[in-house]
């Protein structure tokens, strides 16, 4: 298997909106989310996951209520608004424009400069 | 970020630091458990895996803190940490601090006592339940000859109650009338008032002990019933509990105490209610006031409309046009406070334009401070803190200053009231006694103090945060001074403007006093004394009775020592009422419209009351019953009816067909006087000797008049004694003449000194303020001044440039000013005695005195920079 790779820079925000997209989720749901969907290739700091919640929770992006969990415990589960529908949708187009760029940049060749 | 979560991001922050706290511990909490549980699950042991997820999470107090940060700080803290800046900033200038809030309390404190006023006199409810459904119904017009009543005839009245639609209930009731209440302490005079029995029952206010009254009663013989109110069951009763069927004398009439009212009840002004039967008189028509209560679901407009129908299907009464109709529906509270009104409204007019300079005032003094932070908000906003959030410290910083001058104000609004308590015209202002400082008016203070923080503070910011912002580091301090200086400009010529309107209508009003101080009434009113009487009708039933009692009064008062004259008359100038009516003339016309005051005087009352005889002679103890009729008239009177011609032996009858014996020869002529007050007209009047007039109703009310040698308090005790001595049934009312005058004066008094005060207050802010921003300009040109002056400017070229300056604000505030108080001074149109509300030289003298004052603020600071040593003034800064 794979070393896990660090997180790049201002992608995190995307993957949670990922992650939260597909279903409410907690904190801890969220990060073994993004870990199963990512086949264990990416690591989140786990410290850097609940700042990054609060923060797209404070700009409106996702929601929050308290619920059960699996193990009938109390947790605190997090939605996606309609708001953060959007902005995932272009994040998402933002990052796939970039990665082609990226990658068309990356995939030159001496004869195409 | 939608508006929407920020704003619930900031609840949530608001409701409480603590609960987010926790919830943050346990959404933690729940992740490590969650994760160790993970890993106990792989075969881990339980505590181990504890430890292991706690070593994975990383540092949990780091990430809390992050946490914090990214939920942004609540708009709670954020104020709580400006208020805290700001306090200190407000503690490091103790000067600043201190002149700015007493300049606030000067205009919230003096708000907010005229609030208290204008709150309990206008605003707050009658003490009824329901008191908002109460109205009068009126069918009189405004502009008669005394203070406008409203009111209903009692034909329309008995007419309108059978047809009316509109209301419950309606009642009639009496205003002013007073009675003699004898045998419960010393004989007192007392306000009472008769109502119609539905009267309680409209104002939904039942005696507190027995009963109101029954329908039917009120009708002769049945009528000996009275209520009392619970103030009088107290002071004069000692609260008798078993006064219930007791009689008590009012008027000389015995009656049935059946009720006593709740405390505070005293509506309409009486301490005891009677009853009323309407009944209609070919003689007279009187017209009363009338309460209805609305029924539920019908608005005063539909009850106007049905009034408006009423009026104009109603036939008209004998001598009744048209025009003597006015269908109103008023609420109930006007029936005391309509004619007070408009001069409260003038003094919270007024007192707002103090307040207006006072923010004026401290919005400068905060521009001047404003320049000197320019530096220390650049920095901060160089270092990231947002526009608005400076703004919002300097908001924050200007709120505070305003409710500490808010809480400072309440202080002395408090004072404030008593004072206005103590100097109004007692009795002119009615429920004074609802007057206090309550939650509305703390409300209306705290909303006061914040509007005024953000009126004052917000120019100085947006100022201060612009500048600062724009500026790079090093020239903010100095390059923000002339942006200033316009801005500071423009509120001291507007404070000079709103002061000088306010010293105009000071002065309009000043003058118009002193002219109506200066009246000639038509007597001389020092070291008279008056001592006024109502004879009950029930005790002296006859005009022989009555005489009696009169000439024996009058003997013994003339007696008193120190006594130079001593007379009497039914109707005293400037008093309580007076009689006026048509007569006849023989061999000639009374020219139409033209009315006669028609009062019964003692032979020596034109002495005792200091009136000059013109022509003729005074009466005598033998114009009498048995002699020929006589009269004296007033020099208008025998203007108008014999112009050119000697009136002495002419003759006139008060009948108006009158018989032989009714013709009265004209003896004596004396000067007019003012009969209604000193800023109405002086009245024609036709004296009659008061042993020839028969009827009891022209002399059960009279008032002797006693001029003494010694001032005339000292005769006062040997007046009660002779009242006592006569009949000691009656209740005592004395009074020096000069204290009736003066009672007329009051209100007008009472008007301009509040006046003056307000506008005293504002030129001493207007100074305050115009020196101010000079002082500033010339601390600020400093420099600039040093260099004029190396470069060869006189002295007197540096003090001439200031003075130009202040010039040209003077000239812009008082043009303004002058404009404003043009356009305003007509609201006081009402309150003005032969003064134009643009009265010229009024005008010239406030706007000469506000520019003398102005140019003498400024000329300490222009006179400091024309000392300025150039060598000082350019090592300066």
């Amino acid at each position: 298997m794979d070393q896990p790779m660090e997180l790049l820079q201002g992608t995190l925000d995307m993957l949670i909106l990922k992650a939260v997209s597909l279903g409410p989720l907690h904190g801890y749901g969220v990060l073994l989310r993004v870990q199963q969907i990512s086949k264990d290739r990416l690591e989140i700091q786990q410290g850097s996951l609940y700042p990054a919640l609060y923060r797209l929770e404070h700009q409106g992006w996702i929601t929050s209520e308290w619920g059960e969990s699996e193990n009938k415990r109390r947790a605190k589960y997090y939605r996606l608004t309609a708001a953060g529908k959007r902005k995932l949708q272009t994040e998402a187009e933002k990052w796939n424009r970039m990665a082609d760029v990226i990658a068309g940049i990356l995939r030159s060749t001496p004869e195409e400069v | 970020m939608t508006l929407w979560s920020r704003f619930r991001s900031w609840l949530r922050a608001a409701m409480g630091r603590s609960r987010m706290e926790r919830e943050m511990d346990a959404e933690l909490r729940f992740h490590i458990e969650a994760f160790a549980e993970d890993l106990a699950r792989s075969g881990v042991p339980r505590e181990e895996a504890l430890r292991r997820a706690r070593i994975e999470f990383g540092g949990i107090e780091r990430a809390k803190e992050k946490c914090r940060e990214a939920r942004g700080l609540s708009l709670v803290e954020s104020i709580v940490q400006d208020l805290r800046f700001g306090l200190r900033m407000l503690r490091k200038n103790p000067g600043f601090t201190a002149v700015a809030v007493i300049t606030l309390a000067l205009g919230i404190g003096a708000n907010t006592a005229v609030f208290t006023v204008v709150n309990g006199v206008l605003l707050r409810a009658m003490p009824f339940p329901e008191a908002e459904r109460l109205f009068l119904v009126s069918l009189t017009p405004g502009g008669g000859p005394f203070e406008w009543q409203p009111g209903v005839s009692d034909r329309d009245y008995l007419a309108f109650r059978e047809q009316d639609q509109a209301f419950e209930q309606v009642a009639c009731f009496t205003k002013g009338s007073t009675a003699n209440l004898t045998g419960a302490g010393d004989p007192a005079q007392i306000p009472v008032a008769y109502v119609t029995t539905e009267f309680f029952s409209a104002l939904r206010t039942n005696p507190e002990i027995g009963r109101g009254f029954l329908t039917g009663e009120g009708e002769p013989g049945n009528d000996s019933v009275v209520v009392l109110s619970n103030e009088l069951w107290k002071d004069r009763f000692a609260a008798d509990s078993e006064i219930l069927g007791k009689t008590i004398r009012i008027d000389g009439l015995s009656r049935t105490v059946i009720g006593i009212m709740p405390p505070g009840f005293e509506f309409p002004g009486a301490k005891v209610w009677m009853p009323l039967a309407i009944r209609i008189n070919e003689h007279n028509s009187f017209t009363r006031p009338v309460v209805g209560r609305l029924k539920p679901g019908v608005s005063p407009q539909q009850a106007q409309a049905e009034l408006e129908t009423f009026a104009e299907h109603q036939p008209l009464g004998p001598g009744e046009s048209k025009k003597d109709r006015m269908a109103q529906i008023i609420p109930l509270k006007d029936l005391l406070v309509a004619n007070i009104r408009p001069s409260l409204l003038m003094f919270a007019g007024a007192v707002a334009f103090v307040l207006l300079i006072a923010c004026a005032n401290v919005a400068n003094l905060f521009l001047a401070r404003a320049a000197g932070r320019g530096q220390e908000m650049a920095v901060r906003s160089t270092l990231g803190a947002s526009h608005w959030r400076l703004v919002r410290q300097l908001l924050a910083e200007s709120t505070l200053v305003s409710l500490i001058g808010g809480a400072a104000g309440i202080l002395l609004a408090h004072w404030g009231v008593q004072a206005l308590t103590a100097l109004a015209p007692a009795g002119k202002v009615p429920r004074m006694e609802m007057v206090r400082i309550d939650g509305w008016v703390l409300a209306f203070t705290l909303g006061l103090s914040v509007v005024t923080g953000v009126v004052f503070g917000l120019v100085p910011a947006f100022q201060a945060t612009g500048y600062g912002a724009r500026r790079s580091l090093g020239q903010a301090a100095r390059t923000v001074i002339g942006g200033h200086e316009g801005i500071r400009s423009v509120l001291t010529v507007s404070e000079m403007g709103l002061a000088l309107i306010l010293l105009t209508g000071a002065g309009l009003m000043l003058k118009s006093f002193l002219r109506l101080r200066a009246v000639n009434p038509g007597f001389s009113p020092h070291s008279v004394m008056t001592m006024t009487l109502d004879l009950p009708e029930s005790t002296y039933t006859s005009a022989s009775q009555i005489r009696t009692f009169h000439r024996r009064t009058l003997e013994e008062l003339s007696r008193l020592p120190a006594v130079l004259a001593s007379g009497a008359v039914n109707w005293i100038p400037l008093g309580q009422g007076l009689v006026m009516g048509t007569f006849q003339v023989e061999g000639g016309q009374r020219p139409r419209g033209f009315m006669v005051d028609k009062p019964c005087v003692s032979p020596s009352y034109f002495r005792a009351m200091g009136m000059p005889l013109l022509r003729g002679r005074e009466f005598t103890e033998s114009d009498n019953a048995t002699a020929p009729g006589v009269a004296i008239v007033s020099q208008s009177v025998a203007r108008t009816l014999w112009p050119g011609q000697d009136p002495l032996g002419k003759r006139i009858s008060m009948e108006d067909e009158p018989k032989p014996e009714d013709w009265l020869t004209v003896v004596g002529v004396v000067d007019d006087v003012k009969q209604q007050g000193l800023a109405k007209n002086s009245e024609p009047a036709i004296y009659q000797p008061y042993l020839q007039v028969a009827s009891t109703g022209f002399l059960s009310h009279m008032t002797f008049v006693v001029r003494t040698g010694s001032p005339p308090e000292r005769v006062a005790a040997g007046m009660r004694a002779v009242l006592r001595n006569v009949d000691k049934n009656q209740p005592i009312a004395i009074a020096s003449m000069d204290s009736l005058v003066a009672t007329t004066t009051a209100e007008p008094q009472f008007q301009t000194r509040l006046l003056a005060t307000f506008a005293l207050v504002a030129l001493a802010l207007t100074i305050v303020g115009i020196y101010g921003v000079l002082a500033y300009a010339v601390a600020q040109r400093t420099r600039e001044i040093g260099v004029r002056m190396a470069l060869g400017a006189q002295s007197a070229d540096v003090l001439q440039m200031f003075l130009r300056k202040a010039l040209v604000l003077i000239t812009m505030g008082i043009t303004l000013g002058g404009a404003g108080a043009f356009a305003l001074t007509r609201v006081l149109m009402k309150f003005l005695f032969e003064v134009k509300p643009t009265d010229v030289p009024t005008f010239a003298t406030v706007a000469l005195t506000l520019v003398l004052s102005s140019l003498a603020a400024c000329y300490v600071p222009a006179r400091r920079a024309m000392k300025a040593d150039p060598m000082v003034a350019l090592r300066y800064e």
